[in-house]
């Protein structure tokens, strides 16, 4: 531990080519890098495999793949209803979430108004929203408005959930935008709206990016709520479908693991797609406060 | 964990595969819809043959020109929750499957219809009296029953063989054979039983004349402190010294019948007929094949078999439903003696219909016969309207973690 | 706190349009206006007052939290005042039960066991977490561009990696017939594995759970803090160097100071997401053995779906929600404080 914050001391030195001291950290980086990946990597093997060398006494390296788990998974009916349930009340939370947080984190960073103090606790305490024990009043609250089974309601508590953490975050970045760069369009002649699209607007991408992608997960995979306010198939989204194989009479370890590498996958290619801004995105935003 | 247990006792899992729902059309459940009702029926995975229950439908639907049954298909898993809330709508099924020790919590909260009137309609003097009281409630009917089923002992008749031993017929003979298997090959287990297989325990408590709960006035109080219960434990300790099986587990965690017993060098369990099943498939699908042989429980004595907890199904009309006649016709068709007589052809006597006359003669060396069998010697958990709870997925509350290797805490509600 | 803004800022825009970030720290000259398109002439404003457009802006945020999340609260509160058990929910028949729900639970050893271990897991949780995340950030900030990629590369993929699935493998892991824990121990020639329960107590068991949590929790925060130290100049360290500074006062003098309202925000999203965190307690072990590994949101979830009192579990969730107002207090004050500052 003590060596590593010792080279603190010279970070320009790694730049340098490899040295002795080097080759500790890089081995120590790889082994970091297997702890990390290893649940991953387990879970991606374990659904080429067969049902029967899956759970093993001693575990399976080598075997031949199949993929007749992702057969299975992806043949279950309305599959593709849960797909486009996932997709869709993920991406208008995600996306509703984005444009609401975005005039309300533009008004508290940017704004005098009264009551802004009180706004900023009350999107503190947002975050501290206990969803999974409110689950059963979500539901009363559905059943006397006749809202069971509902794509929209589900999309517009999600957009719920993921709403504090997207204000909270954005207004950093929106605080982190210099008001000169802003004041300089309002003299050139654009009105507030103007000078926020076309100059704040295009500095925030990053963190678009970062509050869009915690949003993704969070949406993507809740489960309890849908669980109980989506009874009818033709509502339920993938995070049923995951655990659908696991049933009282046994469970097929092949078909879950398959269902859900599949359904890390998106969150998978748009985090790496994303990585790079979206990570420091994250902290600019989170580094506001 | 118990929950699904309870429930998935007696699914002919072995023949039902995992087919697609019923339903035709994608609407939610139970609303009438033009000018032809729907009767919604909730059945758990596995409970009902595909075949059986769309001869059941084509026949009401004869009868009920217009009406549309649509049979969804429920997953034990979560499914008290989704029931309890489903009860409470305004629109929810209108026949639902409930597991038989279930059916008394349900009974209480008003959500299921007071059948007491339909008896006649029903065929409740037919019904097999073993099964009736789980249906019944302070006297009033709120299900019908469906089908039952119990526990036998599965063994590998090659390793049986070997070792020479012969199917016991009392619990002497069945310690002393599996004594016999384990000094014959160390590396076989003579018998597969995890610490929390709570309802062999149940059998071994009967066995002594005790019970899982005494009614002590309008309360049901825990009876496992009695010396009944304990010494039924001592049995149950000593069937665990023969297995490797986890303390802290039940069988279905992992699974004993598609995780543990395909993997071999087990050479008897004890499980149900779906879980025998299971096992001939997943050992079938890895290229080999199974050779079972099949025992009731034995018994103190030869004269007669272990007593063996006896669960089931019972079918019910929900209080809400909209269709509440149609319904309840519905139900008299499928849980009359005709359509159960079809119903244990179509399970191959695996399940014990609800009415004897209905009975199903199971083929020689069958898992069902080694049931049918014990079924004499059958019993149910106490008919409390709290044993529902008990079951509910959740560790240690109540009778249901009492597991024979459990502390000695609880309280029947 | 300027300094590190900026740099934050910096940071914020290193992949905006290049032009914006080089000139953040002055007023851009006339020229930078230019990638403006010329909008419709005269001043900004509009006919709107001033002070009513923060409100407007404000509006959708306000009244969708107020009618997806206060008022569903609210419900909650009132809930936690009524006795809901299945009977209640399936006739909807309201009965009121005072404080009863509240006397019960407040008086129950169990609920107070629940509280404090939630507590102490959420506070070595939560340690764990920062500590090693910190150290990993530090680690990435060291190492080069290959080996960056291939470490940031494996955090990535284990943060995408859905709970479910993280605790099913797990759950694996650990087993006793079959994990691999028991089966490197067995190789490593450690008796006693062969078939050693994980999950013999609940101690043990919220050992695995925390495991999980922290690995799974980690990649948030060494991503996060390594982004945070590519903001920190050269200068200040070399800075430091010069002043003799060793390893250990560099980071004091020079890093924990740039970073601190990172460390206070991380902390506290990771307070309330390890404290709420449920699906890895639950499916874990369900709370078990014998209710041993239960937290506040899984005892307030066995309560009420398990065991229909829904009641009994919304008190919990007020009763949760209070202890964690209460525990964040000290962060708000700090929090509101930094908001004065700006």
């Amino acid at each position: 531990m003590s060596n590593v914050s010792s080279d603190l001391r010279a970070p320009r030195r790694n730049r340098r080519p490899v040295r002795p001291s080097a080759i500790g950290k890089n081995l120590l980086a790889l082994a970091l890098a297997a702890v990390f990946l290893f649940p991953v990597y387990w879970m991606f093997s374990s659904s080429l495999k067969p049902q029967s060398e899956i759970l093993s006494k001693d575990p399976v390296f080598l075997f031949t793949p199949t993929l007749g788990n992702y057969t299975k998974a992806t043949g279950v009916d309305l599959f593709w209803t849960y797909v486009l349930n996932s997709v869709t009340v993920t991406v208008g939370a995600v996306f509703l979430a984005l444009v609401v947080a975005l005039a309300a984190s533009f008004a508290i960073a940017r704004m005098k108004f009264r009551g802004r103090k009180g706004l900023v606790l009350a999107v503190m305490m947002a975050q501290m929203a206990p969803w999974e024990v409110m689950v059963i009043v979500m539901y009363l609250i559905a059943r006397d408005g006749d809202m069971l089974n509902s794509i929209p309601l589900l999309t517009a508590i999600y957009f719920v959930m993921v709403l504090p953490f997207t204000i909270w975050t954005l207004r950093g970045f929106i605080a982190a935008v210099p008001v000169e760069l802003e004041e300089a369009a309002l003299i050139d002649g654009c009105n507030r709206g103007q000078a926020f699209i076309k100059v704040v607007f295009p500095l925030l991408a990053p963190g678009l990016m970062s509050t869009s992608l915690f949003g993704f997960i969070t949406a993507w995979n809740e489960f309890a709520m849908v669980l109980i306010l989506n009874k009818d198939k033709e509502a339920q989204t993938l995070t049923l479908w995951l655990t659908q194989f696991q049933t009282a009479f046994g469970s097929d370890w092949g078909a879950t693991m398959a269902a859900s590498s599949l359904f890390a996958l998106p969150v998978l290619v748009v985090f790496l797609f994303l990585q790079r801004r979206a990570v420091g995105g994250m902290t600019a935003g989170a580094v506001k406060g | 964990m118990k929950r699904k247990l309870v429930a998935a006792i007696g699914v002919a899992g072995m023949m039902v595969g995992i087919a697609a729902c019923g339903s035709d059309d994608g609407g939610s459940g139970g609303k009438s819809s033009g000018d032809g009702k729907s009767v919604t029926v909730w059945v758990m995975d596995g409970s009902a043959p595909d075949d059986w229950m769309a001869g059941v439908n084509k026949e009401f639907e004869a009868k009920h020109p217009g009406v549309k049954v649509k049979v969804e298909k429920q997953q034990w898993n979560g499914i008290q929750e989704k029931l309890t809330t489903a009860l409470s709508e305004d629109t929810p099924p209108d026949v639902v499957e409930l597991g038989n020790t279930q059916t008394a919590g349900y009974a209480v909260t008003g959500g299921l219809a007071d059948l007491t009137d339909d008896k006649a309609d029903l065929g409740y003097d037919g019904w097999n009296k073993g099964m009736v009281p789980a249906a019944e409630l302070d006297g009033k009917l709120y299900a019908a029953p469906w089908y039952a089923a119990s526990r036998a002992v599965v063994y590998d008749k090659k390793i049986f063989k070997k070792a020479g031993v012969k199917p016991p017929k009392t619990r002497d003979e069945w310690v002393a054979g599996l004594e016999k298997i384990k000094k014959s090959d160390s590396k076989i287990q003579p018998l597969y039983l995890p610490g929390q297989s709570w309802y062999v325990y149940a059998g071994f408590v009967w066995d002594e004349g005790g019970d899982l709960a005494a009614r002590d006035g309008e309360q049901w109080k825990g009876a496992l402190s009695s010396p009944e219960a304990a010494s039924a434990m001592n049995f149950y300790k000593k069937l665990q010294s023969f297995s490797t099986a986890p303390k802290d587990k039940d069988e279905a965690t992992p699974q004993q019948s598609t995780d543990i017993v395909p993997k071999g060098g087990v050479a008897s369990w004890i499980g149900l007929g779906w879980e025998a099943g299971g096992a001939i498939a997943a050992i079938e699908k890895a290229g080999d094949k199974a050779d079972f042989g099949y025992f009731p429980i034995p018994g103190k004595t030869a004269d007669k078999p272990g007593s063996v907890f006896l669960g089931g199904s019972n079918l019910a009309v929900a209080e809400r439903s909209q269709n509440k006649d149609l319904a309840k016709e519905w139900l008299a068709l499928a849980a009359g003696k005709d359509q159960m007589a079809k119903y244990a052809k179509a399970t191959a006597g695996a399940l014990l219909p609800n009415n004897d006359a209905a009975q199903f003669e199971p083929e020689a060396g069958s898992f069902a016969e080694a049931m049918a069998k014990s079924a004499s010697v059958g019993e149910v958990t106490p008919v409390t309207p709290g044993w529902a709870n008990v079951e509910t997925e959740q560790p240690d509350q109540g009778l249901h973690d009492e597991g024979p290797e459990g502390r000695g805490r609880q309280e029947g509600r | 706190m300027t300094v590190h803004s900026q740099g934050v800022a910096a940071s914020a825009l290193e992949d905006a349009p290049g032009k914006a970030a080089g000139k953040s720290q002055t007023p851009p000259p006339a020229s930078g206006s230019r990638k403006v398109p010329q909008p419709p002439r005269g001043r900004g404003r509009r006919a709107l007052p001033a002070g009513l457009i923060p409100y407007l802006l404000l509006a959708p945020a306000v009244v969708s939290g107020a009618v997806l999340l206060l008022y569903p609260l609210v419900r909650n509160l009132i809930l936690s005042f009524q006795e809901v058990g299945r009977r209640e929910l399936i006739t909807r028949e309201t009965v009121w039960a005072g404080f009863a729900n509240y006397t019960d639970l407040l008086t129950d050893s169990e609920f107070w066991a629940v509280a404090v271990r939630s507590l102490l897991f959420t506070a070595a949780n939560v340690v764990l977490i920062m500590g090693i995340g910190s150290l990993i950030g530090i680690l990435l900030n060291r190492l080069g561009k290959k080996m960056r990629l291939v470490l940031s590369v494996a955090l990535v993929t284990a943060w995408a990696m859905p709970i479910v699935a993280s605790v099913t493998v797990f759950k694996w892991l650990f087993d006793e017939q079959f994990g691999i824990a028991n089966w490197i121990m067995r190789t490593l020639g450690v008796s006693g594995y062969e078939q050693h329960n994980w999950f013999e107590t609940g101690m043990a068991t919220l050992t695995i759970v925390t495991v999980l949590v922290v690995w799974g929790s980690i990649p948030f925060v060494a991503l996060n803090m390594y982004a945070g130290l590519t903001t920190i100049g050269n200068e200040l360290y070399e800075a430091a160097r010069m002043d003799g500074a060793t390893g250990w006062q560099t980071f004091w003098a020079v890093v924990f100071p740039s970073l601190k309202p990172f460390f206070l925000i991380t902390t506290f999203l990771e307070i309330i997401w390890v404290f709420k965190a449920f699906t890895q307690v639950y499916a874990m072990n369900a709370g078990g053995p014998d209710r041993e590994s239960e937290t506040l949101p899984v005892f307030a979830y066995i309560e009420g779906q398990g065991q229909f009192h829904y009641g009994v579990a919304a008190a919990v969730s007020v009763l949760t929600i209070v202890m964690l107002v209460a525990i964040m207090s000290f962060y708000f004050r700090l929090i509101l404080k930094q908001e004065e500052e700006q």
